[in-house]
C-alpha cells in the first residue's frame, strides 16, 4: 500500500519539481527521471548506433549538465524538460559519434538548440578534469584531507581523529596548505 | 592569508565534490533501474514510426507552410473582399441621388380647393401617395419634360405637378442610364393643354467655366425652391466628366431640376450630391441632354418631333423675373413604384 502510495506521489512530480529534487539529490525524483525520460534517450543512442551503456552514460552526463545549470542558477527552460534532456543528450552523442568518425542518422524526437548550455558545458567538464588530475598530483595524506572535507563533508573534528592531528587548529592549519598547493597545481593549468 | 585565493579554489572544489557525488548517485539509482522494463519502452518508441508517422514527421513541416499560407491566403482574400465591399459601400454612401422617397406627401389644401373636379382630386389623391418625388422642367411647349433616370426608374406610373398645382400623367419616353437622365411626355393627358408660349430659357451646348454664377429650381419639399451657387469644377464625382461640380445647397427632390446660368441658359441637370462633403453638388452637362435627345429612337417620339427652343428670352431679366418665368416650366415629378 505505501509503495503504491510512494509510486502515485512520484508521478505526480512536475518538471519544476524534478528540477528541484534533482539540484537536491533526491532519489525520487532521479529515480523519476530515469523512469520517464531514460528509455527516449536510450531508444536514441541505440537507434544511432549506441549501445546500451553508452545510452547510459549519455542520459547520465545529460543529468549532470541539468543538474549544474540548475545549481548555477542559470537554466531557463523555454521548452518542456524532457525536449531539453533529448537536446542535451543528443548533442553530447552527437559529439561522441564524431570522434568515431560517424553521424546522427535519424532523429527520435524534435529538439531546441542548447548551443551555449554546451559551450558552459563543456568549460565545467575541463574544470572538472583539472581538479581530478591536480588532486592525483597533490598526493597523500592532502588528497584524502581534502576529499573528506570538501566532498565527503566530514566535519573538522572527525578529519583531526581520522588522520591523528593534536588538535583542530593543527588540521585546519594542515588543510589550508593542502588547499594552498591544489590551488597552485590547478590554475598553474587552469588559467593558460 | 588570501580569503579571495582560498575561495576560489574552495569553490572549484565544492563543483568538482558536487558532481563526484551527483555521479555517485546517479550510478546507484542507475543500477537500480529495471532495465527490461527500459528496453521495452524504447521498443515501443522504436515500434512508434508507422509509415503515417514517418511521412507525418518528413512533412509536416511543408505541411506547416502550406497549412499557414492556406491560412494567410483565406483571411488576406476576405480582408480584401470585405475592405473592396466597404470601400464601395462607402462610394454609394458618398453620392446621394437627389430623388426623395416619400411615406406620405401631403396636398396642399390650396391645391384640392384650386382643383375642385374629380380628377383633380383623384390625381391629387394619387400624388399623395407617391413614393419617390423629383423635379423636372419642360424641354418644349408642347409636354416634353427631361428629368433624372434615377427618379423615374422602374416607375409604374409618373406624374408631374406645376407650380400651379396642376398634375398631369406623363408617359417615360427614354431613359438614359449612363447620363442619369430620362425624357417624358404630357401630351399622352388630354387635360394637358399646349402652352401659349415657348418655354423661357435657352440651351447652352457649350463647357461653362468655373465661378460662372448658377440658379437652380425644384421641389425637395411641395413648394417649389430656389436655390444659387456657382460652378466649382468642370468634372463631377470621382471625375465624372459628364458633370460639373455645383457649390449649390441641393436636397433629395431637387433631382432633374435645371441649373441655369446668369444669362437664363440651361448649363446643366442636378443629379447629385457628395453626401461626406458640403455644398459639393453635381449636375450633368447640358451637352449629355442633347445627345439623350438626339439618341430617342422616333418610333418612341410617337410623330411628335422634340423641337428645342433656340430663343432665350431671359437673358435681359432681373433674376426674380427669370424665376417667375422658368417657375412655369418646372414641374414636381412623383412616381409609383408596385411594393415589393
Amino acid at each position: 500500500m505505501s509503495n503504491v502510495m510512494k509510486e502515485s506521489r512520484r508521478t505526480t512530480l512536475t518538471d519544476d519539481e524534478l528540477l528541484l529534487g534533482l539540484a537536491d539529490g533526491s532519489d525520487s525524483a532521479l529515480q523519476q527521471l530515469y523512469r520517464q525520460y531514460f528509455p527516449m534517450v536510450l531508444h536514441f543512442v541505440t537507434s544511432n548506433s549506441g549501445s546500451e551503456d553508452d545510452a547510459k552514460d549519455i542520459y547520465q552526463e545529460a543529468l549532470i549538465v541539468v543538474y549544474e545549470k540548475v545549481r548555477a542558477g542559470s537554466l531557463e527552460l523555454q521548452c518542456q524538460l524532457k525536449t531539453y534532456l533529448y537536446s542535451v543528450g543528443r548533442r553530447l552523442w552527437l559529439k561522441q559519434l564524431a570522434q568515431r568518425g560517424r553521424y546522427i542518422v535519424s532523429d527520435t524526437e524534435q529538439s531546441v538548440r542548447v548551443d551555449d548550455d554546451m559551450t558552459d558545458h563543456e568549460e565545467r567538464d575541463r574544470q572538472f578534469e583539472l581538479m581530478a588530475e591536480s588532486l592525483d598530483r597533490l598526493g597523500e595524506p592532502c588528497r584524502t584531507l581534502l576529499e573528506d572535507f570538501y566532498i565527503r563533508h566530514l566535519s573538522m573534528q572527525a578529519i583531526t581523529d581520522k588522520f591523528g592531528y593534536t588538535n583542530s587548529d593543527n588540521a585546519k592549519t594542515q588543510k589550508y596548505k593542502c588547499l594552498m598547493r591544489l590551488k597552485r597545481l590547478f590554475f598553474a593549468e587552469y588559467k593558460q | 592569508m588570501g580569503t579571495n585565493d582560498e575561495q576560489e579554489i574552495e569553490n572549484a572544489l565544492r563543483a568538482y565534490g558536487d558532481r563526484v557525488r551527483l555521479r555517485q548517485k546517479l550510478a546507484a539509482v542507475q543500477a537500480a533501474v529495471d532495465m527490461d522494463a527500459m528496453r521495452q519502452q524504447a521498443d515501443d518508441l522504436r515500434s512508434e514510426p508507422t509509415p503515417m508517422r514517418s511521412w507525418w514527421t518528413n512533412y509536416r513541416t511543408t505541411l506547416a507552410v502550406a497549412a499557414s499560407v492556406a491560412v494567410v491566403t483565406t483571411f488576406t482574400s476576405i480582408f480584401v473582399y470585405r475592405s473592396y465591399q466597404n470601400g464601395h459601400q462607402q462610394q454609394q454612401q458618398q453620392y446621394s441621388q437627389l430623388s426623395k422617397e416619400i411615406q406620405a406627401v401631403k396636398s396642399s389644401q390650396r391645391r384640392i380647393l384650386n382643383d375642385l373636379d374629380g380628377r383633380g382630386r383623384a390625381l391629387n389623391a394619387a400624388v399623395a401617395s407617391a413614393q419617390i418625388a423629383g423635379t423636372g422642367f419642360m424641354l418644349t411647349a408642347d409636354g416634353y419634360l427631361v428629368t433624372s433616370n434615377h427618379t423615374v426608374r422602374d416607375a409604374d406610373s409618373v406624374y408631374v405637378q406645376s407650380q400651379q398645382g396642376a398634375v398631369y400623367k406623363a408617359r417615360v419616353v427614354y431613359n438614359d442610364q449612363p447620363h442619369d437622365l430620362a425624357i417624358l411626355q404630357l401630351c399622352d393627358d388630354s387635360a394637358f393643354r399646349q402652352a401659349s408660349t415657348a418655354v423661357p430659357y435657352g440651351i447652352d451646348p457649350r463647357p461653362s467655366d468655373l465661378g460662372e454664377r448658377v440658379f437652380t429650381l425644384g421641389y425637395p419639399r411641395d413648394e417649389i425652391v430656389y436655390g444659387e451657387g456657382y460652378l466649382s469644377s468642370s468634372t463631377g464625382y470621382q471625375g465624372d466628366s459628364t458633370a460639373y461640380q455645383v457649390a449649390i445647397g441641393v436636397n433629395p427632390g431637387n433631382s432633374g431640376g435645371p441649373l441655369l446660368n446668369e444669362k437664363g441658359n440651361l448649363i446643366g441637370i442636378i443629379s447629385g450630391k457628395q453626401t461626406t462633403a458640403e455644398g459639393v453638388s453635381f449636375a450633368v452637362k447640358t451637352d449629355y441632354l442633347l445627345k439623350t435627345i438626339n439618341s430617342i429612337p422616333t418610333d418612341s417620339l410617337k410623330g411628335q418631333p422634340l423641337r428645342l427652343n433656340k430663343k432665350n428670352t431671359l437673358t435681359t431679366l432681373p433674376r426674380k423675373q427669370q424665376i417667375k418665368r422658368m417657375m412655369a416650366c418646372v414641374y414636381q415629378v412623383s412616381v409609383f413604384k408596385h411594393r415589393q
